[in-house]
């Protein structure tokens, strides 16, 4: 077994919130050719017909208000480019016409093109060039947050592709449910930032199972002891609010929220594991939950359908849903000092692949997973049997003295 | 390697900045998870009067805590029976003993 997987034990997911591959990581192709971001070929075609290529022009905040559309229809238009024809072919085509539907400016729709350069963000650059960056993550639906989110959590969404708030279907159950009934029994929380900012995984919490919840507070304090559960799940702040500690400002990246106060929570999330005595023990994933209908250039693959299908009215692009293509791309770094530097991902994953990755590592043989839990890609490899170097990300013989250190 | 600087946001703290999607969507879904609770863990707060970020994180904090609140109560009335079943036993066997004296 390699030294790196043998010593993992925990596993961290901290998932973000709106922004695209290209909008956040894309300047890096200038420094690593390998990472498929942003070239000088990519463009969109305004609502005048001039093509707009992407700038590295964006800004922390007040940039991207209104927040740009990333409900099923609006996505539909930002990959399909418009065409809603028999037999259409994605072309990644349609970002700006979307964003000028919110406003009717030419000149304000062109900002959904803008991305930020390498020097603008020196926690998720420097952690994409030092660990593992996914060239290929996808949103698990070409929609907004809540069913993308679980997708995280139960590896389906029970055919939802709106906000609604959705209830479990059986047999599919949470991978925090999975974890603590196992036999043996396994631990697993979901943090939230705090009581203010709360979860936007409430289903979970309408169950009998307040402990499988904490704070980030708490997660601090169990990453200081030494008593990470098995997985953990980060949730980040999201609302500017006042509490004991003062003013807190939302770090989830959502637009218009700050993107230097999220900068300083993912730094906050990983100085917590670094510092900690769990770091050659764990692996910490950062993951954006979908692109908020920024501009990104990879046309989202074909995927195993889902059992459940969206119907035409559910959608609102007057065409089902059958859960057979993913989301469009986003940011995704994996992080672990058994990961030798500048690693680059080429395959498919999207978020079914965390509770599938969690299942096969913990729990080894699962049975009841929804088709696209069974057949997304893991990301780190199960614990038993032979180990495929090649797919195996956590495969230096010693644990890295040379990571990096961010001064919050 | 050295010690990477991270720039601190500046003015960036706005609770009155108008609610997004994803604080609407998460109001209602607490609105839902507040029907559910017993009524003395209800807040009086009516959601669709919400319209600022700072209005909604003090909802979202008040049901989030109720519900919390919910549970604790739950599991601390299983617990009162346990408890006295536990003092019951106890009280049974000091009787016996004392008969069997």
């Amino acid at each position: 077994m390699p030294p790196g997987l043998d010593n993992l034990k925990h596993i961290v997911v901290l998932m973000m919130e709106n922004r695209s591959f290209d909008h956040m990581l894309g300047s890096l192709t200038a420094v690593n050719p390998q990472i498929d971001g942003i070239t000088a070929a990519l463009s969109n075609p305004d609502t005048t017909g001039a093509a707009v290529q992407p700038q590295p022009l964006a800004e922390f905040q007040g940039q991207l208000d209104p927040d740009p559309d990333h409900h099923f229809p609006a996505v539909d238009l930002q990959i399909f480019g418009g065409n809603t024809g028999a037999g259409r072919a994605a072309n990644m085509q349609g970002f700006v016409k979307s964003y000028f539907n919110q406003q009717q400016d030419v000149g304000h729709s062109q900002k959904i093109m803008y991305y930020f350069a390498q020097n603008q963000l020196p926690v998720l650059t420097t952690l994409a060039l030092e660990f593992a960056v996914f060239n290929r993550w996808f949103a698990s639906i070409p929609g907004p947050t809540i069913c993308n989110r679980a997708f995280a959590h139960y590896g389906t969404s029970f055919g939802r592709v709106d906000m609604d708030l959705l209830y479990v279907n059986e047999p599919f159950q949470s991978i925090y449910s999975r974890l603590i009934n196992a036999n043996p029994k396994h631990t697993a929380k979901l943090y939230y930032y705090d009581t203010t900012s709360s979860t936007m995984e409430i289903t979970n919490l309408l169950q009998n199972q307040p402990e499988l919840f904490g704070s980030y507070q708490q997660f601090l304090s169990d990453c200081s002891s030494g008593n990470l559960p098995d997985y953990s799940f980060v949730e980040p702040n999201y609302s500017d609010h006042d509490s004991d500690a003062g003013e807190e400002v939302a770090s989830d990246q959502h637009p218009d929220h700050n993107i230097q106060a999220g900068e300083l929570f993912i730094a906050s999330v990983y100085n917590a594991i670094k510092s900690s005595p769990l770091w050659p023990n764990t692996a910490l994933l950062v993951v954006y939950d979908e692109h908020g209908g920024i501009y990104d250039h990879v046309v989202p693959p074909a995927c195993t359908p889902d059992q459940f299908t969206a119907s035409a009215n559910d959608t609102g692009t007057g065409m089902p849903f059958a859960f057979d293509r993913l989301g469009v791309r986003v940011p995704a770094i994996l992080i672990s000092p058994w990961i030798p530097k500048g690693t680059v991902v080429n395959r498919v994953f999207d978020h079914a692949s965390i509770p599938g990755t969690i299942t096969k590592f913990f729990l080894g043989a699962y049975a009841p997973r929804s088709p696209r839990e069974s057949s997304a890609d893991v990301f780190i490899e199960p614990n038993s049997g032979a180990v495929d170097p090649t797919r195996n990300l956590l495969s230096l013989n010693a644990v890295r003295t040379d990571c990096p250190d961010f001064d919050v | 390697m050295a010690l990477i600087h991270v720039p601190r946001p500046r003015n960036a703290m706005d609770p009155d900045r108008p609610v997004n999607a994803l604080l609407k969507a998460q109001m209602l879904h607490l609105h839902d998870a507040e029907s559910k609770l017993p009524v003395r863990h209800h807040t009086d707060i009516y959601i669709n009067a919400i319209k600022t970020e700072g209005e909604a994180a003090n909802y979202i904090r008040q049901v989030t805590e109720a519900i919390h609140a919910a549970h604790a109560a739950a599991a601390a009335k299983r617990a009162r029976p346990a408890a006295k079943r536990a003092k019951r036993a106890k009280k049974k066997a000091k009787t016996k003993l004392g008969r069997n004296a």
